[in-house]
């Protein structure tokens, strides 16, 4: 019998890349999704946590209701319907139900069950009598698919393993699921559910043709910028307020145009060029506009002669900058920092977090912090030194702020600045022993710390298979980090490596899963306890009343 | 006692055939023996929300209050950062003295407390709450007939949009941020002007219905065989439909004419900004939207955030975000407090005050929406400075339909937050006997403001 291993919420790239892949880009999408939710350091495991709200699913009723009217309208319907009805102002079961096979798989990722297939039917038929048109009748039994739980979440399946049965295993189309959205953000296209269909999937050579296939289309590069999105938490800039009384350049031009740098960084250096991930920290080469390149001072009438505003030019860093790699761009600059200054620990906390994956602790309740004081006089490293000494704050500001402190010859919008306050800024920093200057020392640390491409080996892992690696994880990783190191640190082979792992595919069973054909669930073992508190909360009463 | 006719129809025959779509102030006797509902079994129609701010207000170890008031009871005196305050206050009861209690769990540091305050459990991890907030609870008693269940609204404009609404744990409500986009939700597609005189039933509705009914289907089957959790979040999925099934339901409806209803116009799309005027102007304009959605019977519930736990607002020019500085800021010797803290705090404070007075600029029935409201205020911390879940400022707000004796000053030392948020629960008629769990478990709401 199989059973249900995980309920992983699709984020807002992953709808919009499923979308735009089953009716085309041409379909706006214009709504406010569901927040999302960093856990562990990824968004990704958060998704597997979350559920809908009411709210929430309002939103989404309505954008599915607007899909549908555009996917199915006046001009899209040819192309979209496989068939045509034989009257178009009444309900056709046959054609509707060749239709709603189609698609339904595509969002579904896997075939529709009969009674899912009926139930939708039922839908379109009653709608095409009501309204006098068959379009009409499709159109809600397509929105009744797009509101689906098994649309809106990935429902992650396994099944009894025919080669041993005292296992499971991920079946097809879970697989070609975590492969697709690993490698695309989005759902799998026809060739991959045709490989799960066949179970072509489950043999070695299968999945790595799908696999090669995938990581040699242009869609791998959404795939890597969404991995991109996610790690470095580059999800902030919707939001992202500063005071325009400090930061006069800043505005939501300059605040888009530096999210896309990094992502462009990236994608040209590690996808286009397939270098070493670890050059994204020393690396002078990137791109900019003209929105960023005011913030950088590059006089853009020599560097933008001939092209428009919008337009993205190759640039190099030069030497006097103090600029190279990811961490001396505006977007991770400005986005760790606070409205109006910096923030040398807040930069020094996403550092070790982002790159290295070492959390901090929450700062302790009771701290006094009345001794670090006005920001009109000296540098921010006289006053954040009270931390550093402070017993109760050195443990961690002693790794958490030199790497900030690095940093420091870039403003809280990521301008250069040599001075504070009139006094000369000092970018020299000690950590764990290491001794280096300025952000280009902060770069190369990074560079040669054997704990970056470990980090990123371990944010691949995590994100695509949505949940946090635990102890039975460290040999895998380790292996997968050596051979990482054995490629040249080169990220698509990373990636293409773990998705062809038989870890990669590991079956986590839940906590007290119900079985459909009994009542006892002393049956299931349990690999994934939640870490609850001994004392019975309501919540824990609600949930217990649920199983 | 028993009626022979509804209180609709009670209602009508007051007012000449003219019904409001709210309750006028309450009159005991109509009431039934526990005063939570009309003698018929109706519930009392009475508006609930939530309103937080971040970072507390400024009472300090060394006796330097700028809140607490030193009366108690009625006539209570206005404090500095109450000021705002001033014109309502005969509609504002103030709560000090109430604390969060660990029971042995850490203070997780701007957590710990709302948390405390909502769910009724201090929480286990920041992020999470381990009992649904009773907002959610209030809901299902007395938001099952407008359109929107409840209404989530965060007026702060920092990072990410914050609501402390959730039903498991894990899932908090999206909210609302900008005027424009709160207009469209209320008065944008779907909304029925309860004034119109041709009234129609629109037939898309019905298909629409439709729709969920191929989904409902199918619960059984993904319930079967799924994890623990997994089947939470889909109790939580199924639920969102039901709650979806329920307004197209009420669309399919005439609504009822409200006398107080003004359908206002578009509001323009402002900049972002996040400076503390910034947000209070952005407060006031979704205060003035939602005082209007409430009296055209859009929404009975609402949550209200005006900055985060960690409040990201601060001064323009002035480079430590309020957050910093209320870390940062020596105690004054002489003062006996924060000075820029608790100027701040003032000023965070007088968006508290603007957003009574546009619920009470409403006039509708014999008062003003505030009238017919309970609005529960409060903040993360006490004293910000050292993450205090001591002391958290707690309010009051609005005479709940008359069930609230409001304007006095209630003060304890050391009980539990859970009795305010028992006491919310008990005045706006939700079916709760008690609240909270381990040293925050209370059965004893503060009768000295139930009337």
């Amino acid at each position: 019998m199989p059973i249900k291993v995980a309920l992983r919420r699709i984020t807002e790239t992953q709808y919009r890349h499923t979308i735009a892949d089953v009716f085309g880009p041409e379909i706006k999408i214009n709504a406010r999704f569901e927040l999302e939710k960093r856990e562990e350091r990824l968004l990704a495991i958060g998704s597997a946590q979350l559920s809908l709200t009411s709210s929430g699913f309002e939103q989404y009723f309505a954008l599915a209701s607007s899909i549908s009217d555009q996917a199915l309208g006046e001009k899209q319907r040819t192309a979209s319907v496989p068939c045509r009805p034989a009257n178009p102002n009444q309900a056709d079961d046959a054609c509707a139900r060749q239709f709603i096979e189609r698609y339904g798989e595509l969002l579904f990722r896997r075939p529709l069950t009969e009674s899912e297939t009926l139930a939708r039917l039922k839908t379109a038929s009653m709608g095409a009598k009501q309204s006098g048109d068959f379009y009409a009748g499709l159109k809600l039994a397509l929105t009744s698919l797009l509101v689906a739980p098994e649309f809106l979440f990935r429902v992650e399946t396994a099944e009894p393993d025919p080669a041993n049965r005292w296992q499971y295993r991920l079946d097809a189309y879970t697989k070609a699921a975590r492969v697709s959205f690993l490698l695309w953000d989005s759902a799998p296209d026809h060739e991959l559910l045709a490989a799960a269909r066949s179970g072509a999937i489950h043999t070695e050579a299968g999945l790595k043709q799908q696999i090669t296939r995938l990581t040699s289309s242009p869609h791998f590069e959404d795939g890597v910028r969404a991995f991109f999105m996610d790690m470095v938490q580059l999800d902030g800039f919707e939001n992202l307020v500063k005071d325009p009384s400090i930061y006069p350049k800043f505005n939501q031009k300059v605040a888009e145009s530096a999210r896309e740098q990094t992502l462009k960084t990236v994608i040209d250096l590690l996808v286009h060029k397939k270098r070493d991930y670890r050059e994204i920290f020393i690396s002078n080469e990137t791109f900019i506009n003209r929105p960023l390149a005011s913030v950088y001072r590059v006089p853009f009438a020599s560097a933008f002669s001939s092209s428009s505003s919008g337009d993205w030019i190759p640039y190099s860093f030069p030497q006097s900058s103090e600029r190279s790699g990811i961490l001396t761009e505006v977007s991770f600059l400005s986005l760790f920092a606070h409205p109006g200054s910096s923030s040398p620990t807040r930069r020094g906390i996403k550092v070790h977090e982002i790159f290295m994956c070492e959390p901090t602790p929450d700062p302790p309740a009771n701290v006094d912090f009345s001794r670090v004081q006005a920001t009109n006089k000296g540098t921010i490293r006289s006053r954040l030194l009270d931390h550093m000494n402070n017993p109760g704050c050195s443990g961690c500001h002693r790794r958490t702020d030199p790497p900030g402190l690095a940093l420091e010859h870039f403003d809280g919008l990521g301008e250069m600045r040599t001075m504070e306050n009139g006094s000369k800024i000092d970018v020299s920093a000690d950590l764990y022993g290491a001794k280096f200057e300025g952000a280009q020392g902060l770069g190369k640390f990074l560079h040669d710390d054997p704990r970056v491409p470990a980090c990123l080996v371990s944010n691949v892992y995590a994100y695509g298979v949505g949940r946090k690696p635990d102890y039975q994880d460290e040999d895998y990783l380790s292996d997968q980090t050596k051979a990482f190191a054995g490629n040249g640190y080169r990220l698509p082979d990373l990636m293409m490596q773990i998705a062809s792992s038989s870890q990669f595919f590991k079956v986590a069973v839940p906590g007290a899963v119900k079985r459909a054909s009994s009542t006892s669930s002393s049956a299931s073992s349990s690999t994934l306890s939640s870490t609850q508190a001994a004392s019975t909360t309501p919540l824990q009463k609600m949930r217990r009343s649920l199983k | 006692m028993s009626f022979p006719f509804s209180r609709r129809s009670f209602l009508r025959g007051m007012l000449n055939g003219a019904a409001v779509c709210v309750a006028l102030p309450v009159i005991n006797q109509f009431l039934d023996g526990k005063g939570t509902a009309f003698a018929d079994g109706t519930k009392l129609p009475v508006r609930f929300g939530t309103y937080f701010w971040g970072l507390g207000l400024t009472d300090t170890p060394t006796g330097g209050t700028r809140w607490v008031p030193s009366k108690t009871g009625f006539g209570y005196e206005i404090m500095p950062e109450l000021e705002s305050l001033k014109s309502v206050k005969d509609k504002v009861s103030v709560f000090s003295g109430f604390r969060a209690i660990g029971d042995g769990r850490p203070n997780l540091v701007h957590w710990s407390g709302h948390a405390s305050i909502l769910s009724g459990v201090a929480p286990g991890q920041t992020g999470r709450f381990d009992a649904p907030s009773f907002d959610s609870v209030i809901a299902d008693a007395i938001g099952t007939s407008t359109r929107f269940k409840v209404l989530d609204i965060d007026a702060s404009t920092s990072r990410q949009p914050v609501s402390y609404s959730t039903r498991e744990g894990v899932t908090f409500a999206t909210p609302e941020t900008t005027p424009l986009a709160l207009y469209q939700r209320l008065f944008g597609a779907g909304f029925q002007d309860p004034n119109s005189d041709n009234w129609k039933p629109d037939p898309s509705i019905m298909l629409r219905q439709s729709v969920l009914s191929a989904i409902k289907d199918q619960r059984e089957v993904l319930m079967a065989a799924s994890g623990k959790d997994d089947r939470v979040k889909l109790d939580q999925y199924f639920t969102s439909v039901r709650e979806m099934e329920n307004q197209l339901a009420i669309q399919l409806q005439k609504p009822e004419h409200c006398e107080a209803c003004v359908v206002p116009t578009a509001p323009k799309e402002t900049p972002r900004a996040a400076t503390v005027d910034a947000v209070r102007a952005n407060a006031r304009a979704l205060a003035k939207l939602l005082a209007m959605g409430l009296a055209c019977n859009q929404t009975r519930v609402f949550n209200f955030v005006h900055t985060a736990g960690v409040s990201e607002t601060y001064l323009a020019g002035e480079s430590k975000i309020y957050h910093q500085i209320t870390h940062d800021e020596p105690t004054d010797a002489k003062l006996g407090y924060q000075p820029e803290t608790s100027k701040l705090a003032g000023m965070v404070m007088e968006a508290f005050g603007d957003f009574l007075m546009e619920l009470d600029s409403v006039k509708e029935g014999a008062g003003t929406v505030l009238d017919n409201s309970l609005i529960m205020a409060f903040s993360d911390t006490g004293y910000a400075k050292i993450h205090s879940i001591e002391n958290i400022p707690m309010f009051l707000a609005g005479r709940a339909g008359g069930r609230h004796k409001s304007g006095q000053h209630i003060h304890t030392t050391g009980e539990s937050v859970t009795r305010v948020s028992l006491t919310a629960q008990h005045l706006v008629g939700a079916p709760v006997g008690e609240f909270g769990s381990g040293s925050m478990k209370t059965a004893r709401p503060l009768t000295e403001v139930i009337a």
